[in-house]
């Protein structure tokens, strides 16, 4: 009667413990969509069985284990991080792209193309008064494009800085949650999977941001460190980030009045801007302190827009003011045609206008030689539609080819950007797919897979080596 | 071959090189033992037809499709490495754990079916 009633509850035990089994099941599926969730299982332990001795045996319920993989996590997150980059670099590359439009029917290159077309009209009549209007309207068209690109491309740079500063307080945001949560943790439920589910989220969330290393620790907490070096959070401590504009005074500033660029400072005031590679924010900098620069100019360089203002518009003064209006006697020498701010390298562009004083009468047509020619000059400015003296060029190519290669350089990045975004999605579909291929995997089947793949893997890299010699080949055959 | 048709050849060698890097999405070992097959062959295809791409040379088409075909050849090689990468870092980690580290200081080779042991 006594082994009838050690049976049974035995039975019962067994009961409850496939009873916890079910329940940790269906908690798993509740949560299936949960953002963050990892599975769980229940750990099931034999009992001992001796019948003679009147030991049941049956089974055990253990403690609940996530069949999380923080190795998986972890790969997961990088590919965030290289995701969110592109994608923010392929978004503001996109907007910017929209002042460099290179089909000569609008912008710069349709205005300078005019400019051109009516030195070269005038040259035909240069006592024409109309033919002389028209030069002063194009020239005034042509300054007024250069101001409004300059004006959109910093008002790109101003976009930039105020999402720069977004993005760091929401870092400094994701970092304060996971700040609470490492908190609940030490208060004792780093056994909690809804805990270590937003934890995970969070994390997730914060990756896109900005590159960090989370390490776990013993008691659940999360330690994060910006780039491997400076901390973000350990513990119940936080470390905020912040964002600003500065004017760097090392090396010494060519321009001292140019555009700051912006930095990024840690809690201990020390410039982490360069550390500061991945996720979105890194994209925004590398925008805000690299790609705009070059354009728009900084401390350390006048910027490609201002340098084919200055020298456009010193070209043309030049060969105007080496002319002459008459012949007199006196003789009157000519005027220049445009003003700018010359006393910042990276403002011509924005403020390049026609000389206000300036009247048709005053364009200089006549080139003093010898020999004297009464249309020398419209004739040598038209020459600067096809160059051939180094002094009609701009970094020895012709105004139109100068802007072209702004051009080409912001739509190289971008279509870069395009296809590292692309091929970024994948590879996080990919990450993610690994994450679920060995979430719950036991330590010896793992083994087996690893040891597959890896053979596996070499094979494919020799064919995929291979074709990429034959592809190359290829182009180089067709070229 | 007509310049029509080494397009279509190029475009077919594209489209195995594309399944080929879809299969990628999910790496397994048996995924990445077709990726081989496949590859292989779109290899071979192009092998077979280089000899007739000199009498191409300078066609817009042909060399836009050629173009094409690389980035997806490209494409493919950064999915395969970041699929290898995965494996080959968590081979290292698990051989460190499962083995410790040689004398060189390398974690020590992943013993197939070792088991974890923890000793206090």
């Amino acid at each position: 009667m006594s082994n009838l009633l050690a049976s049974l509850l035995s039975t019962a035990g067994t009961l409850d413990a496939y009873g916890r089994v079910l329940e940790v099941a269906q908690n798993n599926v509740a949560n299936a969509s949960t953002a963050g969730y990892a599975k769980q299982r229940l750990d099931l332990h034999a009992l001992p069985f001796d019948p003679a001795g009147g030991v049941t045996g049956g089974v055990r319920a253990g403690s609940v284990v996530s069949a999380r993989s923080e190795y998986a996590e972890l790969a997961v997150r990088r590919q965030t991080s290289a995701l969110g980059y592109d994608t923010q670099l392929v978004d503001s590359l996109t907007s910017i792209q929209s002042n460099f439009d290179i089909s000569g029917n609008q912008g710069i290159p349709q205005a300078l193309n005019n400019l051109l077309q009516s030195f070269s009209a005038w040259g035909a009549i240069p006592d024409n008064q109309s033919a002389r209007q028209t030069v002063i309207e194009r020239a005034s068209d042509l300054a007024y494009n250069f101001q409004r690109t300059s004006h959109d491309i910093f008002a790109r740079a101003r976009d930039t800085e105020l999402q720069v500063g977004r993005t760091v307080a929401q870092v400094n945001q994701t970092v304060a949650e996971l700040q609470g949560y490492n908190q609940l943790a030490m208060q004792g439920n780093n056994h909690d999977s809804g805990l270590d589910a937003r934890m995970h989220a969070a994390l997730e969330e914060l990756s896109s941001l900005v590159d960090v290393d989370a390490t776990f620790q013993n008691d659940g907490t999360v330690n994060l460190m910006l780039n491997g070096e400076s901390p973000l959070l350990l513990g119940d401590r936080a470390f905020a980030l912040n964002a600003s504009l500065y004017q760097p005074q090392e090396p010494v500033p060519v321009n001292p009045s140019g555009p700051a660029v912006m930095r990024v400072i840690a809690s201990d005031g020390s410039d982490v801007t360069s550390k500061t590679t991945g996720g979105q924010l890194g994209a925004l900098l590398k925008l805000r302190n690299q790609i705009l620069p070059e354009i728009m100019g900084d401390s350390t360089q006048a910027g490609s827009l201002n340098v084919m203002a200055k020298q456009f518009a010193d070209r043309v003064n030049e060969l105007l003011t080496s002319g002459n209006i008459t012949n007199g006697p006196p003789a009157e020498a000519g005027v220049p045609l445009f003003t700018y701010d010359t006393t910042d390298a990276t403002a011509v562009a924005r403020t390049l206008s026609v000389n206000p004083d300036l009247t048709a009468e005053q364009l200089a047509s006549i080139s003093t030689g010898p020999p004297e020619v009464s249309n020398g000059v419209p004739l040598a400015l038209s020459a600067m539609a096809n160059p051939l003296q180094d002094a009609d060029k701009v970094n020895g190519l012709s105004f139109s080819q100068f802007f072209g290669e702004m051009a080409a350089r912001v739509g190289s990045l971008l279509r870069d950007g395009q296809n590292n975004q692309d091929v970024q999605q994948s590879l996080l579909s990919q990450a993610k797919d690994l994450r679920q291929q060995y979430q719950g995997v036991s330590l010896d089947e793992e083994a087996t897979i690893l040891m597959q793949f890896q053979r596996a893997y070499q094979a494919t890299s020799k064919f995929l080596s291979v074709l990429d010699q034959l592809t190359e080949t290829t182009i180089n055959i067709l070229r | 071959m007509s310049a029509r048709e080494l397009v279509d050849q190029v475009v077919s060698a594209r489209q195995q090189v594309d399944f080929a890097s879809s299969l990628l999405l999910k790496p397994s070992p048996e995924a990445l033992e077709r990726c081989s097959t496949i590859l292989e062959e779109a290899g071979r295809q192009l092998a077979e037809w280089q000899p007739e791409l000199t009498l191409w040379k300078g066609d817009a088409d042909t060399l836009a499709e050629a173009w094409h075909l690389r980035r997806s050849v490209q494409r493919t090689s950064r999915l395969l490495r970041g699929a290898a990468e995965f494996h080959s870092n968590w081979l290292q980690i698990r051989g460190a754990m499962t083995g410790g580290y040689t004398k060189t200081g390398e974690p020590a080779p992943l013993l197939h079916g070792h088991r974890i042991c923890l000793e206090g």
